[in-house]
């Protein structure tokens, strides 16, 4: 028996003696955003590309082939085992740390360092940093008991401070706050009393003015902050301006909206960044409240079945995983689209699966192959 | 535990879900109108098209300003590309005008900003323009538009009347119908009718995306072209004029030094300026107005460096016709005189010569024209008060005193004014009177920056006094704030000659010697006779104005007016040897001279017998007995008024009586005649 044991090991990822039983719902609200994102992509990309006399259609196939490689990525990540994963966490973390003080000495675009030039791709280890610190975070804090015990915060401060620290060098604000974000979560989860939670909220919020105050924040970031929290200060800002018309936009297309590829605010250009962190406008404008609403639900799904997929599994690594990822997805959806919507700053978090970007698009559906796997391999038990 | 957490974050993620969607509702359900509406704005783009400026015209028709067609480029700000795409248009903008990189990314940077337009260069060469018009894919957000330049033709001989424009100041543009690619006039009638002679922009209408290509017009709204100024002003008279005193100025300073002097230089003897004034005395038309030395406005059209602007001449954008004040001196004495005969002010009774003790002495009576005057003031005035004559000038009656501008004679009718009134309000009847001829007050003339002069009496004094006391400025001596009144009997002496603290402008001199004459109808001058739109539909006719009326008695203005003719043509007036070589109708002119002391003592010089520094003063009036025109010539620290002032009047009054074919040289006196 021995033998045969030995045998069947290696293979025994794929050839599990429970069928791996997929998510449908899951990945079906994934396709459907991810194909709403490529159709808007084009919508918002094609009349600029072509009054410049270029391919209307160049960063939409460019976009079409992150979704490939994402889905790609998507399906390997569901394969990965529980084991398998915690014994990759540090090494993924650390590797993403890496790659986070490597692009610090990268050549800067729009001053600030962001981007790994990889030959046809620029490579955002951000991106990569939020799912690894999910990783990080879950394995440390899956050896804890049901209360989590005070050592344990402590020991999970340096891990999210690290990359929070390397990505505000770059300068990345909305990033450094999807890291706290995140870890406040999982935190929460991994059984922190509310007082110690509190704590936390609180002591975030004081280093988030403290920063302020130091003068710590560059001159953009400032503007786009004080000019939303004050809409008198300088109407001429480019933050307040591009809000303007992202909100107009969005607001110019009604119920049902102008009709898709009939945007003339997002086809005219005026709403900057468009295909990046203001694609939702293009939504809003040709697709309106129906199409915005339905994109919207299409995100409740998806939260809806990661963390349907966190109460599958017993173990704490798993259900850390998932609800990290679930946060993940929620903080960005919600300040992205709240950030079109004049209800949050702008920061710059791309909208998961809709925003053109190979890292974010990748690195996300990484994060939701974690969450699959997570879920296929739960007990045969329903929940 | 988990369950419920779970349950926790599921509940915070949905209520954020929530939060979303209320807020699409509200905008795209609830507000959807009102966004549309702005959409609507954002896609439309206004670009301001030029109203050529109104033209301003002589009083014959003759065009002193008007324009001439030029093409421009200008920066659309509300169409420029974003600021991301500049570095291109940049280099090439850059090599197309010649402006340097970093200012050429500066303008467009403003540009942009502000949504409006700024010319990159003003006035392009045809081949300028086709090389942009057919290259516009290169220079987005880059026209060509039409772009009139303005060209003063006569204003040569009129920058001060006419002024110039030049781009408004910080000031200017609080208004909120000014740009800053607006041109406005600055100075003369161009500031005092700008809003009349700008017209109003046109507009163009465009639909736009982000980038700034046009999609398409819209619609175009013309522009309407500035209405245009009818001056009073004679073109003809008016070069007599400055051509009289740009050649009594340079006279005066060759008789100064005939090496010539530092003109605007250190010296305070040298002649500085001449500035002259052509009123019509039946409505205050002022016909000629000149002050020179002066520019040529043309410079300020395309534009003026600090460093140019640097290099002129002292004060010669001012217009000193309206802006200059000056010491009328002696031909204040019109004043005195007339005050005298209509209020019945003498001499001092013990001044007479040989009365008969049968009547009381009249201003016909005689008495001596001393060298010097003793005066008894107890106040701290001055007691020896010397006459301009160094000799006796014998016996003189009012009439004489002023054909000889005899001082002593009118500084004892004030001075008897003065013992008998002093401390009472008759005591300022003498600044009455000048007031009520226009004097110490604007006259209220269409152009802009008129001073008021200052007509002294014990009320200003008083409140000279008060404001130097609590920190204001230093107009009176120390010693004077001491006493109970700081006005003194010395003042009004002074003042009876246009002396001490009295001062007029020209135009004011002109004014109220023109009331004199002409029965004492004092008229508003005035610059514009009337507006005409571009069709050449009245706009405003500017109606003479009675400024003030004054009843003087006839005898007194005929008695006026046979000695200021007097002082033109018999041997001893001051001003005849100016009149010598006149002309025929010599006899047709009166006019009175003045010579106002600058400075005390003269340094340098070549005239070592001519005590001090004098600006020299002519008002003169042709015809006299039916007046029609009164000239008054300013040379300032020119000399006497008979000397310099008087010959330097004698063109224009040639020009006016005889016409243009007798109009001779300027010819300055040397003798110092009052």
């Amino acid at each position: 028996m021995a033998l045969t044991a030995r045998r069947v090991e290696p293979v025994a990822l794929l050839q599990r003696d429970r069928p791996l039983r997929p998510d449908l719902m899951l990945i079906l609200a994934y396709m459907t955003l991810s194909a709403v994102g490529i159709v808007m992509v084009y919508s918002a990309s094609a009349p600029r590309l072509e009054a410049f006399g270029l391919d209307p259609g160049s960063q939409m196939r460019r976009h079409a082939v992150f979704v490939v490689i994402g889905v790609v990525v998507f399906v390997a990540t569901s394969t990965i085992s529980g084991r398998a994963l915690r014994g990759m966490s540090p090494f993924v973390y650390g590797l993403s740390l890496a790659a986070l003080v490597l692009v610090l000495f990268a050549p800067a675009r729009a001053g600030v360092n962001r981007w790994l030039d990889l030959g046809p791709f620029q490579l955002q280890p951000s991106e990569f940093a939020k799912p690894a610190l999910i990783l990080i975070l879950a394995l440390l804090l899956s050896s804890a008991e049901e209360h989590l015990d005070l050592s344990y915060i402590f020991r999970a401060i340096p891990f999210v401070v690290a990359p929070a620290l390397l990505t505000f060098l770059q300068p990345d604000l909305g990033t450094m706050l999807v890291f706290g974000f995140i870890a406040l979560t999982m935190l929460f989860i991994a059984g922190a009393t509310w007082r110690q939670f509190t704590c936390l909220v609180i002591s975030a919020i004081v280093l988030a003015i403290a920063l302020f105050q130091v003068g710590a924040l560059r001159d953009y970031q400032l503007t786009r902050l004080t000019a939303f929290l004050d809409s008198a200060a300088d109407a001429g800002s480019t933050a307040l301006y591009n809000q303007y018309q992202s909100e107009i936009t969005i607001g110019s297309g009604g119920v049902l909206g102008k009709g898709l590829f009939q945007g003339t605010q997002t086809n005219l250009s005026y709403v900057p960044a468009q295909t990046t962190d203001f694609i939702f406008t293009a939504v809003g404008e040709q697709l309106g409240f129906v199409g915005g609403t339905i994109v919207i639900m299409l995100y409740v799904v998806l939260v809806w079945r990661i963390l349907v997929a966190a109460g599958s599994r017993r173990d704490r690594f798993s259900r850390l995983i998932t609800v990290g990822v679930a946060s993940l997805l929620v903080f960005h959806v919600f300040i992205n689209i709240g950030m079109t919507l004049r209800l949050m700053p702008v920061t710059g978090l791309p909208l998961p699966f809709l925003s053109a970007g190979g890292s974010a698009f990748i690195a996300m559906s990484a994060a939701l192959g974690l969450v699959h796997s997570i879920w296929m391999r739960r007990s045969p038990v329903p929940e | 535990m988990f369950g419920m957490r779970l349950s926790v974050v599921g509940t915070v993620f949905l209520l954020l879900f929530g939060v979303l969607l209320l807020r699409l509702w509200d905008f795209q359900l609830v507000s959807a109108q009102e966004y549309r509406e702005q959409v609507d704005l954002n896609l439309v783009r206004f670009v301001q098209t030029p109203a050529p400026r109104g033209e301003i015209l002589d009083t014959h028709g003759e065009l002193i300003a008007g324009n001439r067609p030029a093409l421009a480029a200008v920066v659309q700000g509300a169409l420029l590309p974003s600021a991301a795409d500049d570095d291109l248009l940049v280099q090439r903008l850059s090599t197309f005008s010649g402006i340097e990189m970093s200012e050429v990314s500066e303008i467009l940077e403003t540009a942009r900003n502000r949504g409006d337009q700024i010319t990159i260069v003003d006035e392009l060469s045809s081949s300028q323009a086709v090389y942009l018009v057919e290259r516009d894919e290169l220079f987005p957000g880059i026209s060509v538009v039409p772009h009139p330049i303005r060209v003063y033709h006569g204003a040569i001989l009129a920058p001060h009347v006419t002024g110039f424009i030049g781009r408004p100041t910080a000031l200017d543009l609080e208004r909120a119908d000014i740009l800053p690619q607006d041109l406005l006039g600055k100075a003369g009638v161009e500031r005092e009718y700008d809003a009349l002679l700008r017209g109003t922009p046109g507009l163009i209408k465009y639909q736009a995306n982000a980038q700034g290509n046009i999609l398409q017009t819209l619609g175009e709204q013309l522009p309407t072209p500035g209405s245009s100024l009818i001056l009073e002003l004679d073109l003809g008279i008016q070069q007599v004029l400055t051509t009289a005193l740009l050649q009594g100025l340079q006279s005066a300073r060759l008789v100064y030094a005939p090496g010539g002097c530092q003109q605007g230089g250190n010296d305070p003897g040298c002649p500085v300026r001449a500035v002259g004034v052509v009123l019509r005395v039946s409505d205050g038309a002022v016909l000629a107005m000149s002050s020179v030395p002066d520019f040529n406005p043309n410079i300020f059209v395309e534009g003026i460096s600090q460093a140019e602007l640097d290099a002129m001449p002292d004060g010669v954008l001012t217009n000193f016709a309206i802006q200059g004040e000056y010491a009328p001196a002696s031909t204040f004495k019109a004043i005195t005189y007339v005050t005298a005969f209509e209020n019945d002010l003498l001499p001092r009774a013990e001044s007479f010569l040989e009365i008969p003790k049968t009547r009381e002495p009249t201003l016909d009576d005689e008495i001596q024209c001393s060298p010097q005057l003793r005066a008894d003031f107890t106040d701290q005035s001055q007691l020896v008060w010397r006459n301009w004559k160094r000799s006796d000038d014998g016996p003189q009656d009012i009439h004489r005193a002023f054909v000889r501008s005899c001082n002593i004679y009118f500084w004892d009718i004030a001075l008897n004014l003065w013992d008998i009134h002093k401390g009472t309000e008759a005591e300022s009847q003498l600044q009455d009177w000048a007031r009520e001829l226009g004097m110490g007050s604007r006259t209220g003339i269409d152009l802009p920056f008129e001073s008021s002069g200052i007509i002294p009496d014990r009320e200003l004094f008083e409140q000279w006094a008060t404001e130097q006391e609590s920190g204001g400025p230093k107009r009176l001596a120390a010693t004077r704030l001491e006493l109970a009144s700081p006005w003194l009997g010395g003042d009004l002496l002074q003042a009876a000659v246009g002396q001490g603290s009295v001062l007029v402008t020209p135009l004011q001199l002109a004014t109220a010697y023109a009331a004199l004459v002409n029965g004492g109808t004092v008229w508003e001058p005035r610059i514009v006779n009337r507006i005409e739109d571009a069709d050449g539909g009245i706009v405003f006719i500017n109606t003479p104005r009675v400024a003030n009326s004054i009843e003087i008695a006839p005898g007194t203005i005929l008695q006026l007016r046979r000695d200021l003719q007097q002082v033109v043509n018999s041997q001893e007036g001051t001003a005849a040897g100016a009149f010598d070589f006149f002309g025929p109708n010599r006899e047709l002119i009166g006019g009175k001279t003045g010579t106002a002391q600058v400075i005390r003592e003269r340094k340098g010089g070549d005239r070592p017998d001519v005590e001090g520094v004098n600006t020299a003063i002519f008002s003169g009036i042709a015809p006299i007995e039916n007046p029609e025109w009164v000239v008054v010539i300013v040379i300032e620290r020119g000399g006497s008024g008979g000397a310099v002032a008087a010959p330097t009047a004698v063109p224009v009054l040639q020009y006016l009586l005889n016409g243009p074919t007798f109009v001779r040289d300027v010819q300055v006196g040397l003798e110092f005649l009052d």
